[in-house]
């Protein structure tokens, strides 16, 4: 369900579950982690992270909580998500996202480990998991590093999902094209362009960036503030609205 | 009739400061009563979202310094009274909204910052004109810093004056902008309602997390703003400009 492929220099990391809308399984994270180890020993110079089908990630696949409500399945899939997110910022190669089509909640929230982020104007990106007793704050230390202050409070708080477009103006996304065919156009020239620079150069700069961002401990205190209500009474009680409603998300 | 009251609805509550004939200037007494409403809102398991708004025409026309002019303690009361109340509305456990009805200066647009949502119409005004008084904006200066970020926030609290709802959307300093005054209550119900939905468990982790990490928390830098502007109000040149521009 994850594919890594190499195009000459460009590494394809790529969510290949789209009967799910790439719904995100603790397998499936745990091989994104891999596939970031696999590209290291490649010559490759910079990694595009995208998905197969109509959109890019619709986050958790919750229906796997079904049989867990002691939250042990909704624990793994946000400890694997933040490992995900923290081993794709820490490896030295520049990260390019196609979001096209939608990032939601877990798949929004792997937005923060990309360097550039391209996105499809009716495309659609937020957390609406605060009304399922799901607290996105896993993904704010990151969101912060991409938004000012006052839009990563607003889209963590507002269970509502904005546009591609809205998600260019607060800094979301480094760009919104008009169709999800662009996306991967785009993202696709933006990652030939950083394969071309020193990659010397690259990595030592991405590393001074992540030193000065410093959010490898927020990291893990985010994750722990989101385990926090696994499993809990507000959880259990809300969580089954997903599969009870027959709707997957 | 109080200076600052509490409507709940369900589990949306509304705080209203209540000085319209003085466009709710923040005095001593307003400040208190604020305090007082927020420390039996932070104890309400009940309430999930905060509105927070301006009866009459104003929002809030930011600091009474009318009263405080030329007394030194007085003046240091009344800031390190705004600063602990920022403070604590921040820490709030609901998700907080100003629901910004119309201007909201100074001191007064400083509380606005400091919620998590703040909406307005195009034509209302907001910002800090501090500075062309001579006055510091040293207690907003951290909330509107988190808010919009350094850069942003250098421009707006150096530039001073005055923005429309329009330009304070465009900014970054409120999340939502309706096109009239008409329209700003469906516009705040919407949001307070699908606020409402989500889990209070959940909203108050995820918010309590945000304060921790862009350092909401830090009631000392807020005391020493308090001071720091009271500083600069007693300087000649802050109490000849106020002296000036409030006619006394």
């Amino acid at each position: 369900m994850i594919r890594v492929t190499l195009e000459g220099e460009v590494a394809h990391l790529v969510l290949d579950r789209p009967d799910k809308r790439n719904a995100l399984t603790p397998e499936m994270l745990a091989s994104l982690i891999s596939g970031v180890t696999q590209i290291e020993a490649t010559p490759a110079r910079v990694i595009l992270l995208r998905g197969e089908g109509s959109v890019f990630c619709a986050g958790f696949d919750l229906t796997l909580c079904r049989d867990h409500p002691d939250g042990a399945m909704m624990r793994s899939l946000l400890s694997g998500l933040s490992e995900a997110i923290q081993s794709l910022r820490s490896q030295r190669r520049p990260v390019v996202i196609a979001a096209h089509g939608a990032a939601v909640a877990g798949g929004c929230a792997l937005l923060g480990a990309g360097d550039v982020v391209i996105t499809n104007d009716q495309a659609r990106l937020g957390y609406p998991v605060v009304r399922l007793g799901v607290s996105p704050a896993v993904s704010a230390p990151f969101l912060r590093l991409r938004t000012a202050g006052g839009a990563a409070r607003e889209r963590l708080l507002d269970p509502s999902v904005i546009t591609g477009k809205e998600a260019q103006r607060i800094g979301l996304v480094s760009k919104s094209v008009a169709t999800p065919a662009e996306v991967h156009e785009s993202a696709l020239a933006e990652a030939r362009a950083l394969a071309e620079k020193p990659p010397t150069a690259m990595a030592a700069t991405r590393r001074l960036i992540e030193e000065i961002e410093d959010v490898r401990e927020t990291g893990w205190r985010a994750l722990a503030v989101s385990l926090s209500l696994t499993g809990k009474d507000e959880e259990r009680r809300l969580l089954p609205s997903v599969w009870e409603s027959g709707r997957e998300r | 009739m109080s200076l600052a009251h509490v409507e709940c609805s369900g589990r949306i509550a509304r705080l209203t400061l209540n000085r319209a004939e003085a466009r709710n200037a923040l005095s001593v007494e307003l400040l208190r009563e604020l305090h007082a409403r927020v420390d039996e809102l932070a104890g309400r398991s009940d309430v999930s979202v905060v509105v927070i708004t301006g009866a009459g025409k104003s929002f809030c026309a930011g600091m009474d310094l009318k009263a405080v002019l030329g007394n030194h303690d007085l003046a240091l009361s009344l800031l390190t009274s705004l600063a602990e109340l920022t403070h604590k509305l921040r820490l709030l456990p609901q998700v907080l909204v100003a629901r910004v009805n119309g201007a909201a200066i100074g001191g007064g647009c400083g509380l606005t910052t400091v919620c998590d949502f703040a909406v307005t119409h195009a034509d209302s005004k907001m910002g800090f004109p501090e500075v062309d008084l001579g006055v510091c904006p040293a207690v907003v200066a951290p909330w509107l810093v988190r808010r919009l970020g350094a850069g942003r926030a250098r421009m707006v609290l150096l530039r001073g004056g005055l923005l429309s709802g329009r330009e304070a959307f465009e900014m970054g300093m409120v999340s939502g902008l309706v096109e009239s005054a008409a329209e700003l209550d469906g516009a705040v119900d919407e949001l307070a309602g699908r606020l409402a939905q989500g889990g209070p468990d959940a909203l108050r982790a995820t918010k309590g997390l945000l304060n921790e990490l862009d350092g909401s928390t830090d009631l000392a830098l807020l005391r020493r703003a308090a001071a720091l502007s009271a500083e600069v109000l007693r300087t000649p040149d802050a109490q000849d400009r106020l002296r000036a521009k409030l006619g006394s």
